[in-house]
């Protein structure tokens, strides 16, 4: 992404904030006509509540994540990378999908087996942008309509460094989709369709913030399932130690 | 008691929707997809269709084209409740439409249940 400064960056931003404005719909959509069957039926369900809250959830996510992409490219010719464990990073970000996954009868399997060094990230963009892909891909694997109903968070070693990424059953989905995809980011209603029905707002805010980090999001494999996933150079500091 | 057939992909939009035409006394019947839209027709013979455009892989139009294509559901009723914006989805009296069969189109942003409850009576009644 060119920078922030620059004509390009802001139209860029400009097109992700549109997507991301036209993402927030759904949950938004969603929690007016719970809150209305509860008015309707004079009770409310601990599902209904539960139903709302994740969907609240779920768009302080977005809106949190998209301004912390916003803030880390502003500061990214300052931005303090530091060594970050990505294992313990995609635990958590596990432990936060959870309850989301839940209720879309998404089953999470985690694969971070095995010694990972520590890679260089921004901890907090780490954590934001696999929680950002993680949602958008809950979303996109409760549509599918071949019944597989689970989502792998894995972490493998290749020799470019550490591979963090969020994997389903997408047979559909190729890099050169991926590719296209982030160039209609903002312009067509359905820029990922085999992957997305909305804006796929989620995705590219993922992808923004690993941009600062000097890092991108691409259609990657794990054992059998195709996802996205970024590379992370590990920390040559603390592969010594 | 009117069978409905339901083309939504998100699910917990679909819960409330589901919830509130159910509570009115129809028999709904929700799928995510164009594809399992045709399958869940087959097995349900529907009254009327309510769908979204936007849904992943084929779309709202491509379903309806398929099936306008059985003989059997030709005079089948159909509502749009879509996130697409009113100027970007024609009027229910479009030639396009009235091909699809669309009957009413109705932004979700703007629908609330009452008002989805209201235009299924409508139509249900007219058919």
């Amino acid at each position: 992404m060119a920078g922030l400064g620059d004509s390009t960056g802001k139209a860029e931003m400009n097109d992700l904030l549109l997507s991301v404005a036209e993402q927030l719909k759904v949950p938004l959509i969603t929690i007016a006509r719970q809150a209305e069957l509860g008015q309707v039926t004079g009770s409310v369900d601990i599902s209904e509540i539960v139903a709302i809250q994740t969907q609240a959830d779920a768009a302080l996510t977005l809106v949190d994540s998209y301004l912390l992409g916003l803030e880390l490219l502003r500061e990214q010719t300052s931005l303090a990378l530091e060594p970050v464990s990505v294992s313990s990073t995609l635990v958590d970000t596990a432990h936060d999908l959870y309850r989301y996954a839940r209720q879309y009868g998404i089953k999470l399997e985690l694969d971070v087996a095995g010694k990972y060094a520590p890679v260089m990230a921004h901890p907090h963009g780490l954590q934001s942008a696999l929680l950002s892909l993680g949602y958008a891909l809950v979303e996109a694997q409760a549509v599918q309509e071949d019944g597989d109903r689970t989502l792998l968070l894995a972490a493998h070693r290749t020799s470019h460094g550490v591979v963090a990424g969020v994997y389903g059953n997408y047979p559909d989905v190729h890099a050169e989709q991926w590719h296209k995809a982030l160039e209609l980011c903002g312009r067509a209603r359905q820029p990922f369709a085999a992957l997305s029905s909305g804006s796929g707002a989620g995705l590219f805010v993922a992808d923004a913030i690993l941009q600062a980090m000097s890092t991108r999001l691409r259609v990657g494999r794990h054992l059998k399932q195709v996802g996205l996933s970024t590379t992370l150079q590990a920390s040559r500091q603390l592969q010594f130690v | 008691m009117s069978n409905i057939l339901f083309i939504e992909p998100n699910t917990l939009l679909a819960q409330a929707y589901t919830k509130g035409l159910r509570r009115d006394g129809h028999i709904v019947n929700h799928v995510l997809g164009a594809q399992t839209g045709i399958h869940a027709a087959d097995t349900q013979s529907p009254d009327l269709v309510i769908l979204e455009l936007e849904l992943p892989g084929h779309n709202g139009v491509e379903f309806l084209h398929e099936f306008r294509s059985y003989m059997e559901w030709q005079e089948v009723p159909a509502i749009l409740l879509t996130n697409l914006p009113p100027g970007r989805v024609g009027e229910p009296g479009d030639l396009a439409m009235q091909d699809l069969g669309i009957k009413a189109v109705l932004y979700k942003p703007k629908t609330t249940l009452q008002k989805l409850l209201r235009t299924v009576r409508e139509q249900l009644a007219l058919s």
